[in-house]
């Protein structure tokens, strides 16, 4: 086989020397690459047209020229950091409690029983309501928008963490219990383990969700971090700004979501074979 | 489900009814202990002014079913949502067919679509606010921008599934391809549409209530909004309650209806 797909390269090597200049342009352009480069064309073109269309967007050049002015007067860095810092905090809360509560779920018949429809509940609640409730409780308060995050985020880990311990195998489970191996060698030796893919999951989810959270904190009560400052030029009438804000809180999340957490959970899990899964 | 039978040894599992009282048991005392600590929370933690009670809450949802708002609103919000979802259906369908017959389709679209699935939402809600102003088209858009990367994948999938052997069989018996399309391309891709939708529906209720709130005259998420700018912490549960009432049951109920409706021509055992 390994031959064979040598020759097949070879040849295939062979023919593309052998084309014409045109003919290789073309199949550049079919291949994998150039129609993702072409789709990046055809969505630059779309949002020109849309703001040749609608007086209010703006178009690419003037979003980025706008982010170029933002960036030298300095005012990305410091609302970034507000915002990672909430970010982070409510992020940390969320996973510590996610794992827990999705840990004694998964582990006790009687706890899911107990807990499971309050973890519906919390995954149907959207985070405005979070976010505007906070704002009625803690006013501009910086508790506002870490709780946002963490109360919508925590029911995201912990419903992906119980499904995880579910899908452990029950024969190592019931073995385990029969040989009398201890309940924290048991959670540390065999559940963590099996767990760990459906932790990385939920923990994705969370920081999409969560990301949304503590900008919609922001943007109803605070008076700083990326969410206030999309606010700010919004309710200044500077479509400019606001949408080359809301471009950039977008443009983070998509890049941390391709560039760094698919990555890492790939490598993460390198030595499980595909027969693992169940 | 089984959990308590798997749980220890068989001296010790209950019987299938008394297995029964006690899930229907641990469920009720489940609310029970939701209610309590909310309670709690109300009377010690906070006080009643700041954190409603369950009692107030449950007594202010009684007053806006009996107003008929809940009818009025309701009806708006889901108007909304099932034309965002034909609209995603209508933009997501043939993109998904492109998607899994060609590869180069799949390459161009690859992208966009995985970017579309994991945008926050608040950039729909905001973005449909500067485009269309206050109004209709902006949450029914939110709603197919966020269920269109799910239709559209699930299609592609769905596709991608097909049996190339029954393919192969039609055209050795010359069925047409009008009845190749009815019978064998449909009936796959029909699940694979369904799991979209459904994956895709707790989302989209959301997005659209988000859009209410930033920029829309009616809906569940405007009458949020309302609340939110009277101050009244007890009309923001409230509606978050029916909301969420709402939301479940039609989850339950006329999603999982819909499903067996579909399906009704397949085996119990793979229904199952």
């Amino acid at each position: 086989m390994s031959t064979g797909t040598a020759t097949r390269f070879e040849r295939s090597v062979q023919r593309t020397q052998e084309m014409r200049f045109g003919t290789r342009v073309w199949a550049a352009v079919v291949s994998d690459t150039g129609a993702r480069v072409t789709s990046y064309i055809v969505g630059l073109l779309a949002w020109q047209i849309l703001g040749a269309l609608y007086e209010r967007v703006p178009g690419p050049i003037e979003v980025v020229q706008f982010l170029a002015d933002e960036f030298a007067s300095g005012d990305v860095w410091p609302n970034f950091y507000a915002t990672a810092d909430r970010f982070l905090w409510g992020l940390a809360i969320a996973i510590v409690a996610g794992v827990l509560f999705g840990l004694v779920i998964g582990m006790w018949p009687l706890a899911r029983a107990l807990l499971k429809d309050t973890m519906m509940v919390g995954l149907a609640i959207p985070a405005i309501i979070w976010a505007l409730l906070t704002a009625l409780w803690f006013g501009f308060a910086w508790k506002a928008p870490v709780l946002t995050v963490a109360l919508t985020a925590t029911p995201f880990v912990a419903v992906n963490v119980a499904q995880g311990v579910e899908a452990t195998p029950r024969d190592l489970v019931r073995m385990s219990k029969a040989f009398g191996v201890p309940l924290q060698r048991r959670v540390r030796g065999l559940v963590l383990p099996f767990v760990m893919d459906y932790v990385f999951t939920g923990v994705r989810f969370a920081i999409i969700v969560g990301w949304n959270g503590v900008l919609l904190s922001e943007w109803f009560a605070s008076t700083k971090g990326v969410g206030w400052r999309t606010r700010y030029w919004y309710d200044a009438n500077n479509f400019d700004g606001f949408v080359a804000w809301v471009v950039l809180f977008v443009v983070f999340i998509v890049v941390l979501d391709r560039l760094a957490l698919v990555p890492i959970q790939k490598r993460v899990f390198r030595w499980r074979t595909t027969v693992a899964r169940r | 489900m089984g959990n308590v039978a798997v749980q220890g040894l068989r001296v010790r599992a209950p019987g299938l009814a008394g297995r029964r009282w006690r899930q229907a048991g641990a469920v009720v005392i489940g609310w029970a202990a939701f209610f309590g600590v909310w309670a709690f929370a109300s009377e010690v933690l906070f006080n009643p002014y700041r954190l409603p009670g369950p009692l107030t809450v449950a007594d202010a949802m009684w007053t806006i079913v009996k107003s008929g708002d809940v009818v009025t609103t309701f009806k708006a919000s889901l108007g909304k949502i099932f034309l965002g979802f034909g609209l995603a259906a209508v933009l997501g369908g043939p993109i998904g067919f492109l998607m899994g017959r060609s590869r180069y389709w799949k390459a161009f679209f690859h992208d966009p679509v995985v970017v579309a699935g994991s945008v926050p939402g608040i950039t729909y809600a905001v973005l449909a606010l500067v485009i269309f102003g206050i109004g209709l088209e902006g949450p029914i858009l939110a709603v197919a921008l966020v269920s269109m990367p799910f239709i559209a994948l699930n299609v592609a999938a769905g596709l991608e599934s097909v049996d190339s052997t029954l393919i192969t069989m039609s055209h050795a018996y010359r069925r047409r391809r009008t009845e190749i399309l009815r019978h064998v391309l449909i009936p796959t891709i029909t699940p694979f549409v369904f799991a979209g939708v459904r994956l895709s529906f707790a989302l989209a209720w959301k997005v659209e209530a988000l859009t209410e709130v930033f920029g829309s005259s009616d809906g569940i998420g405007f009458m949020i909004r309302r609340s939110y700018q009277l101050f009244s912490v007890t009309d923001v549960l409230a509606w978050t309650g029916l909301f969420v009432i709402f939301m479940l049951l039609l989850e339950r109920f006329v999603l999982v209806r819909l499903e067996r409706y579909l399906f009704r021509w397949r085996p119990r055992e793979a229904a199952a």
